[in-house]
């Protein structure tokens, strides 16, 4: 280092030696683990920690933002007005259904299929076949919400062609207050089990063959299996499974907002949705503020837990 | 004992009969919708469906014909490109450094990066939206492909570093120790190792864009709009819902993600873990 330092201090004739001295510091580690930084972290202030300052301040002030009323300062005021308005306890108790039920049917119907599929590696085609499975969960919501509504309309839907063959009724689905919710519920379930379907595959893939074949040798019965060599492995990949579609389902609100916009009436209004019609419908700022940063602290406190079940996965393995 | 064969090579075709009638079944919606995007529009509204039909391309002839649809396409096309490669490669550094050099606030900043992806858009929205109206980004292509790749990001450095994690550092060493420099391990040592990490961080984002609605919808601007904005602004155009217009946008646009899945199958676990949960399914 000391030679090649002294070898450029005697040749001041070459003209990169400025470019050379400053391409040095790369290999400082000191220098270098701030340099490789500085991208993400100009992302980062930008985008995350100058709104995210802007929002708190945000939610002390009543704002409406097309009536162009000077800010007033307000306090508390937002977020008592939160916890006072029954429309948001409304979508918040219609949320936690929507993510106990729906989360909770994606897992138990992902669980079995999960299982049906554990032994298919020698299925035919098994590559094209997961693609079929697959596909619902990766196609944008939006247009999954757009082609929903073709096949639940009352007058040509395929669905009400077949439950007119059978019941001789037509449902309303999206448009009456009783079936909106199930209905988009069903969709949700249609897109989201092959994802629990692929984390009980991945807990099942986790358990060592050896202990499969030990449990064959000693014939234990499937419940014991489950128990005893199976849960052990792959409950980590399906607890953390299990979190992500509850985070999922907690923030899911395009496919929502394309079948029904939260409606009829507030049928489906979920909390994500309440939030959009606070800031751009109403253009409340200040309220829409105070409530995004109390969803920020249930996401700050689901991802504490998804990282503690990682750490408790990490520490078994 | 041969009839004993015999009856287990029946369960088997038994068993795999069943494993592709539950895969029709999950796919079943989106061969309706095929079906529908292959129809003219008076069939598409015909009830009794009609089974029996002449299937014809009109509707994605016509697609082409409309007067959004390119642009939307093409602007689909930049933005998840685009702002894809941008967050890539920045997570990739930073990705690096955490798992390297552990800076001080390693493990605050991956906390951080994730509750962002944990969020309703909505929330992340609101704060932006001022941001953008405020400094006049709102609209402009930069403002949409900057805001995509800071999305893109928390979910690439958790994905990278998991798999830059799963190098050894030994390799590091060794090339030091033969007088590589740190670019030179850095690109041409680790880069090489983690390459289905970028190809996992690269697709999912790609998917993500690609897919995403609110965002464009709230801090977009006509000329930005991709085809998902285009989709939710185009139901009804003229006074009724285009229902042709709808199953056929659908259908094409869902091909690029059906080709994905099917050629980065052993991704999909990856991608949607963040990283967290690798294995083969």
């Amino acid at each position: 280092m000391s030679d090649t330092t002294t070898a450029k201090a005697i040749s001041p004739t070459d003209s990169s030696t400025w470019n050379k001295g400053w391409l040095r510091n790369l290999e400082n580690p000191k220098f270098l683990q701030h340099l490789l930084l500085v991208p993400v972290l100009i992302f980062f202030i930008v985008w995350n920690i100058i709104p995210l300052f802007w929002l708190v301040g945000m939610s002390f002030y009543k704002y409406v933002l097309v009536t162009g009323e000077p800010l007033k300062f307000v306090g508390l005021h937002n977020f008592l007005e939160i916890f006072n308005s029954f429309e948001i306890w409304h979508a918040l108790s219609n949320t936690f259904l929507f993510v106990i039920l729906g989360a909770g049917t994606q897992t138990f119907l992902g669980i079995i299929l999960g299982f049906i599929f554990w032994g298919s590696k020698d299925l035919p085609g098994r590559r094209i076949a997961l693609t079929l499975i697959f596909t619902p969960m990766i196609m944008a919501p939006l247009a999954t919400g757009s082609f929903f509504k073709i096949i639940y309309d009352p007058v040509f839907g395929i669905l009400n062609y077949f439950i007119k063959g059978v019941f001789g009724v037509t449902i309303d689905f999206l448009g009456s207050a009783a079936w909106a919710f199930p209905a988009v519920l069903l969709v949700d379930t249609w897109m989201w089990t092959p994802f629990m379907m692929l984390m009980t595959l991945a807990a099942l893939g986790s358990v060592p063959k050896a202990e499969l074949e030990a449990a064959e040798v000693e014939n234990l019965s499937w419940y014991q299996r489950l128990v005893h060599v199976v849960l052990p492995h792959g409950k980590f990949i399906l607890m953390l499974g299990i979190l992500l579609r509850t985070i999922d389902s907690f923030k899911s609100m395009d496919i929502i907002f394309t079948m029904t916009r939260g409606g009829p009436g507030n049928a489906t209004e979920l909390i994500g949705i309440t939030l959009y019609r606070q800031a751009f419908n109403a253009f409340t700022m200040g309220q829409a503020s105070a409530l995004a940063i109390i969803s920020l602290l249930i996401a700050i406190s689901f991802t504490s837990i998804y990282l503690y079940v990682l750490k408790r996965k990490e520490a078994a393995a | 004992m041969a009839s004993h064969q015999r009856k287990k090579g029946l369960k088997r075709y038994l068993y795999h009969l069943c494993l592709w009638a539950i895969s029709f079944l999950f796919f079943s919606p989106i061969i309706w919708m095929i079906i529908c995007s292959l129809k003219t529009k008076e069939e598409i509204l015909t009830i009794p469906p009609r089974w029996l039909f002449i299937p014809t391309l009109d509707n994605y002839i016509g697609l082409f014909d409309m007067f959004n649809f390119p642009k939307e396409l093409m602007n689909s096309i930049i933005m998840s490109l685009s702002a894809v490669v941008i967050a890539v490669v920045v997570s990739f550094l930073a990705a690096y450094s955490f798992s390297r050099f552990k800076p001080k606030g390693t493990d605050l900043i991956m906390f951080i990066l994730l509750s962002m992806r944990m969020v309703p858009a909505a929330a992340v929205v609101v704060p932006i939206y001022l941001l953008y109206a405020a400094s006049g980004w709102k609209g402009t292509y930069a403002g949409m492909i900057l805001f995509y790749a800071m999305f893109s990001i928390p979910f690439s450095v958790w994905i990278l570093k998991g798999f830059i994690d799963g190098v050894s550092e030994r390799f590091d060493e060794t090339a030091l120790v033969n007088g590589g420099s740190r670019m030179h391990i850095i690109f041409r040592v680790v880069m090489p190792q983690v390459k289905p990490g970028l190809i996992a961080a690269f697709i999912f984002n790609i998917i993500f864009v690609w897919n995403e609605f609110l965002f464009n919808y709230i801090i977009g601007g006509k000329k930005t709009a991709t085809v998902p904005v285009g989709l939710a602004q185009g139901f009804t155009v003229g006074g009724g819902i285009q229902w042709d217009f709808i199953a056929t946008i659908t259908a094409f646009y869902s091909v690029p993600l059906v080709i994905f899945i099917f050629f980065f199958q052993k991704y999909l676990l990856v991608g949607m873990t963040f990283g967290t949960v690798r294995g083969e399914v």
